[in-house]
This record gives C-alpha cells, sequence and structure tokens, in this order.
C-alpha cells in the first residue's frame, strides 16, 4: 500500500544548501497495516507525512501509494490522491465559519456526494467518533479532544484506504489519547491502512504495533516488518 | 460495530472488480452521469452560495456593485446620446434639400416660371416656391421678432424656390445639379443643406469613437476593481482554501466560487447601470422634448434600446468573470498546503 524507496528530502533555502530533512529513507506498508512513526522533533516525521500526501515532492528515491508513483504524478492528479488519503492534523485544520457538521461533510462535498449520501456519511462518522449530537455546533464551542475526534470525523468520511495522523494525541490528556488511539485500532480492523506520527511514547509502548523510528533523517527502526522487536529494544 | 462502520471493508476492493465483470460499462455510464450531476450541483450551490455570501454583506458588495454600475453608466450614457443624434441626424441624411434664392426684384410671374422650369430638371423630385412675402411670414411666426420687424421699410427677404433632390442622390449629381440650377439667370445663389449634416455626422463618428475610448478604459477599471475585491476575498479564505486543497479540493473547485462571486459583481453591477440609465432617460426626456418643441420638433428622447441593455449586462458579466479570473489565476497558486 505504502512503500517509500530511499527517499531523501532536502530543503534548500536561498543561498545555503540545506540539511536533509530526510535521508535514505525506504519502508513498506501492508494494506490494512497500522504503525506508528516516532522520533524526536526534528526528525523528519512531519517530512514523511508531508511527502505522503504530496505536499513535498521526494528529491531523491521514490514514493508509491497505492500502486503509484507520487514523483511521477501529474499536478491535476494531486487531488485524486488525496482524497484516497485521509489525514488528521495536530491543530485539527477545522473551519470555525461553519458548523461540525459542514466541516466533516467537506470531503464529501469536494468529491461530489449526494446530498443524501453526505448526510448519511457524515453522521456515521460523527456516530463513529461520538459526536453525533454536536453536528450542529460550531467547532470553536468544542473542547480539544472534541475538536480532534471532528478531525478524525473529516479524515474517515470518504473511507479513504489510507489514513495518516500527525501527533493526534499532542495536546490531549492520557485518557482522551487512548480513546483516540482506539478509534484509529478501530479503523485498522476496518482495513484502513494507518500510519501515526507521535511522540507519546508510553501510547505507543501499550498498543504493540510496529514501530518506524526516525533519527536525524534517517530511519534507524521499523523499516523491516521484523524490526519490531529489535525497534522496542532501541527505546 | 455498526453496519455502516463496517462497510469499508466490505467495499473497498470492489473499485479494481467492478469492470471485470460484464456490467462495467453500464456501471461506468451510471456513474459518468453522476460525476455530471454532482458537477452540475455543485455548480448551482457554488452560484447560489456566492451570491447568499455578497448578500450577506450588503454593504460592501453595494460598494463595488456601484462602482461597476458608475463605470458602465458613463459610456452607457454616452451611447445613448450618439444614438439619438443618429436617429435624429438620420430625418436629414440622405436628403441634399437646397435653397435657391432667387434675385432681388424678380415678379410673381417669373419666379412661377423659374419654379415650373425648375420642377421638370431630372434630378428634382419636388420645387415649391415662397414668395418673398410668404417668407417673411413665416419668419414673423416662428423668429419671435415680429414686432421688430415692423419698423423695417421694406422685405428684406429675397424670394426663394426650395428644391428636393430625390432621395439617394451621390455627391457628385447633387454638385451637378447646383452648378446647373446655378447657370439660370434669375438665380442669385444656391444653398445646399448639406455641411451642417456633414458636420454633425462627422460629430457622431467622434462620439461612437469617444464612446469606445471611454468603454474600454472604463472596462479595464472594472476588471481591475473586480480582481482586487476578489483578491480580497481570497485573502479572507485562505485557510478555508487551504483545507479544501489538502482534502483533496481541485484547483477548479477552489477556484469556482469565486469565479462566481466575480461573475455576480458583474451581472448585478450591469443590471444596475441599466437601472440608472433607464434613470438618466425618465428624468432627461421631459427636458428634451421641451427643447424639441422651442425648436418646432417632434423629437423624443428614446430609451437605451433592448439590444444594447442585454449586451451592457451580458458584457459587465465577462467583465466581472475576467477580474475574478485574473485574479484567482495570480493569487489561488501561492496557496499550497
Amino acid at each position: 500500500m505504502v512503500r517509500f524507496d530511499r527517499v531523501s528530502k532536502r530543503y534548500s533555502s536561498a543561498g545555503t544548501s540545506g540539511s536533509d530533512a530526510l535521508s535514505g529513507v525506504s519502508f513498506e506498508l501492508d494494506y490494512g497495516e497500522m504503525a506508528f512513526l516516532t522520533g524526536h522533533s526534528g526528525a523528519g516525521k512531519s517530512t514523511l507525512l508531508k511527502l505522503m500526501m504530496r505536499m513535498e515532492t521526494p528529491t531523491r528515491g521514490e514514493v508509491i501509494i497505492d500502486g503509484r508513483n507520487l514523483s511521477r504524478m501529474r499536478e491535476g492528479q494531486v487531488p485524486h490522491h488525496r482524497r484516497k488519503v485521509g489525514v488528521v492534523f495536530q491543530n485539527h485544520q477545522l473551519l470555525f465559519d461553519r458548523t461540525v457538521f459542514d466541516n466533516v461533510a467537506l470531503p464529501l462535498l469536494i468529491a461530489g456526494a449526494s446530498p443524501r449520501e453526505t448526510g448519511r456519511r457524515v453522521r456515521a462518522a460523527l456516530d463513529k467518533v461520538g459526536l453525533l449530537g454536536k453536528e450542529k455546533l460550531n467547532p470553536i464551542q468544542l473542547s480539544g479532544g472534541e475538536q480532534q475526534r471532528v478531525g478524525i470525523a473529516r479524515a474517515v468520511v470518504n473511507k479513504p484506504p489510507i489514513l495518516l495522523a500527525d501527533e493526534p494525541t499532542g495536546n490531549l490528556d492520557p485518557e482522551l489519547s487512548a480513546e483516540i488511539m482506539n478509534l484509529f485500532c478501530q479503523f485498522q480492523q476496518v482495513g484502513v491502512t494507518v500510519l501515526i506520527a507521535t511522540h507519546d511514547i508510553d501510547l505507543v509502548e501499550c498498543m504493540g504495533n510496529r514501530r518506524l523510528i526516525l533519527q536525524q533523517g534517517q530511519m534507524i527502526a521499523g523499516n523491516q516488518a521484523s524490526d519490531e522487536l529489535s525497534a522496542r529494544g532501541l527505546v | 460495530m455498526s453496519a455502516t462502520q463496517q462497510r469499508p471493508n466490505l467495499q473497498r476492493p470492489s473499485p479494481q472488480r467492478k469492470n471485470q465483470n460484464s456490467q462495467g460499462a453500464s456501471e461506468a455510464k451510471v456513474a459518468g452521469t453522476q460525476v455530471l450531476g454532482a458537477w452540475y450541483r455543485n455548480h448551482q450551490m457554488v452560484a447560489v452560495e456566492s451570491l447568499a455570501k455578497l448578500l450577506a454583506a450588503p454593504a460592501s458588495s453595494l460598494m463595488t456593485w456601484l462602482v461597476i454600475a458608475i463605470a458602465l453608466t458613463l459610456p452607457g450614457a454616452l451611447f445613448m446620446a450618439v444614438d439619438n443624434l443618429q436617429q435624429l441626424s438620420g430625418h436629414f441624411e440622405t436628403s441634399g434639400r437646397m435653397t435657391v434664392f432667387l434675385e432681388q426684384g424678380i415678379d410673381e410671374e417669373q419666379a412661377n416660371a423659374m419654379q415650373q422650369q425648375l420642377s421638370v430638371l431630372h434630378s428634382v423630385s419636388n420645387a415649391d416656391y415662397v414668395s418673398a412675402e410668404e417668407a417673411l411670414e413665416e419668419f414673423k411666426a416662428y423668429s419671435g421678432l415680429a414686432d421688430a420687424l415692423t419698423y423695417l421699410d421694406e422685405n428684406p427677404l429675397p424670394a426663394v424656390i426650395l428644391v428636393e433632390p430625390p432621395l439617394g442622390l451621390s455627391k457628385q449629381e447633387l454638385e451637378g445639379l447646383v452648378e446647373k440650377i446655378q447657370s439660370f439667370q434669375q438665380v442669385d445663389s444656391v444653398q445646399v443643406d448639406m455641411a451642417w449634416v456633414e458636420r454633425l455626422l462627422a460629430l457622431l463618428a467622434l462620439g461612437q469613437r469617444l464612446v469606445l475610448v471611454v468603454g474600454a478604459l472604463l472596462a479595464l477599471a472594472i476588471v481591475l476593481v473586480v480582481g482586487n475585491t476578489i483578491r480580497l476575498a481570497i485573502a479572507a479564505r485562505t485557510d478555508e482554501i487551504r483545507v479544501v486543497k489538502l482534502v483533496g479540493g481541485t484547483n477548479a473547485y477552489v477556484r469556482r466560487p469565486f469565479l462566481y462571486t466575480g461573475l455576480w459583481y458583474g451581472f448585478v453591477g450591469g443590471v444596475l447601470a441599466w437601472l440608472m440609465l433607464a434613470l438618466c432617460w425618465l428624468l432627461l426626456q421631459g427636458p428634451v422634448a421641451d427643447i424639441a418643441g422651442l425648436y418646432g420638433a417632434d423629437f423624443r428622447l428614446q430609451p437605451l434600446p433592448f439590444g444594447p441593455a442585454f449586451w451592457l449586462i451580458i458584457s459587465a458579466s465577462l467583465l466581472g468573470l475576467m477580474g475574478s479570473w485574473w485574479s484567482v489565476q495570480r493569487h489561488l497558486t501561492q496557496i499550497e498546503p
């Protein structure tokens, strides 16, 4: 489902040659697999996710998602690629000028779903994250945890085969974090490929999923499924 | 876990397999219709929503609308004026009416003979004799100088024959006719009422050119005004654009509401301009009719005809669309997630 082949990403700023945000990263994720991406701040977690969403293109190497090479993808194909990748952002990226319902409905609206279909799917997604009663509220009236769950509902409402999350439990207390993680597990169980970037080591530990560990732009563990045990030893 | 949530698992593999079975083609057709339906639905929704957004902020929208309307009213009014003058000049354009002044001291009989002579000429369709006395009566009646004329000892006006050539006479034929009439002994001079018609036509041509120049300049102004307004709208919705692009919105999808907004700016501006022109007509037609009456003319100011009014609104809409397109091309590509 997801394959990184010796991917490097260098952000070059004017004048300087820049440094590699990622260098020679290779790994694969199977269909329906759930994995964590960990590492210190600046290790390249966000860059890796951006490459998967094609917000960035690799300097070297290839990113292949669902059989398509993102480097060779035409600009016009990018939106269609993004519809297949649900993303949960650390800062939610919700729109505060519309209701919870309209926020969650956005991907369906873009994909051109009929109003009936939209209503049905949005409610199913909100039900899933436990916010069915709050569809008419503005996201600004919700707590941080609830806003995050609206973000999750929006990420999955289109039933994307891949779900990415960037620090989804960033500023939540442990109990809420566990709830959110539990949600991700449920999506994995219905066949979604899930990749979660987080620095919440404790939570990752108790989940027991595969871990991809980035250190200064290099993947030091987890690039093989069998590395799981050694990855644990490195923490 | 509910049935709806389990659906992804069941549905996901289907897109790849769908086309392998025999129903593939018909399903593709259904999908095509659905895509078209969705596209149409989106356009309809965006069109309504962008208008609703403009109406939700009536004060600022009205400002833009009025700017556009005024920018269109100026060339529109000019066009209306030229159009009316053209209709006025249409009455004279083809006629090269000439006034033949007879020598002083020619008596009634000679004059009548002259009139006979002229009226049988090949390129004369009508010749009317106006005696000196008749001319004086006419002058008294229309000039308002009747009192002053009583102080004159004798009639200063000469007898004239009004000669009307047939319609569509060429300039050369007309000149030939003038020469011929002038060769008669009893004729003092011939005056062709062409010079002022030519001047009027030249002025009208200038007016038409002026409409084009002023129209082009103000059209550019409309494009810039709408472009700038849309730029502000884009700036105000940067977050939304970013999120829409993140969840898979195409450039066309992101562009659409702004293009419709521009279209609405232009369209409503055009309709307002038309209303303003109609108001101008209402306010001016009375005074114009009065002036025309004073000159003894039966002239009514015509409103902007339906055709030009239609094109005014259409071109206003297109200018709004152009302005927003220009702005969207410049600013939207800069917003990337």
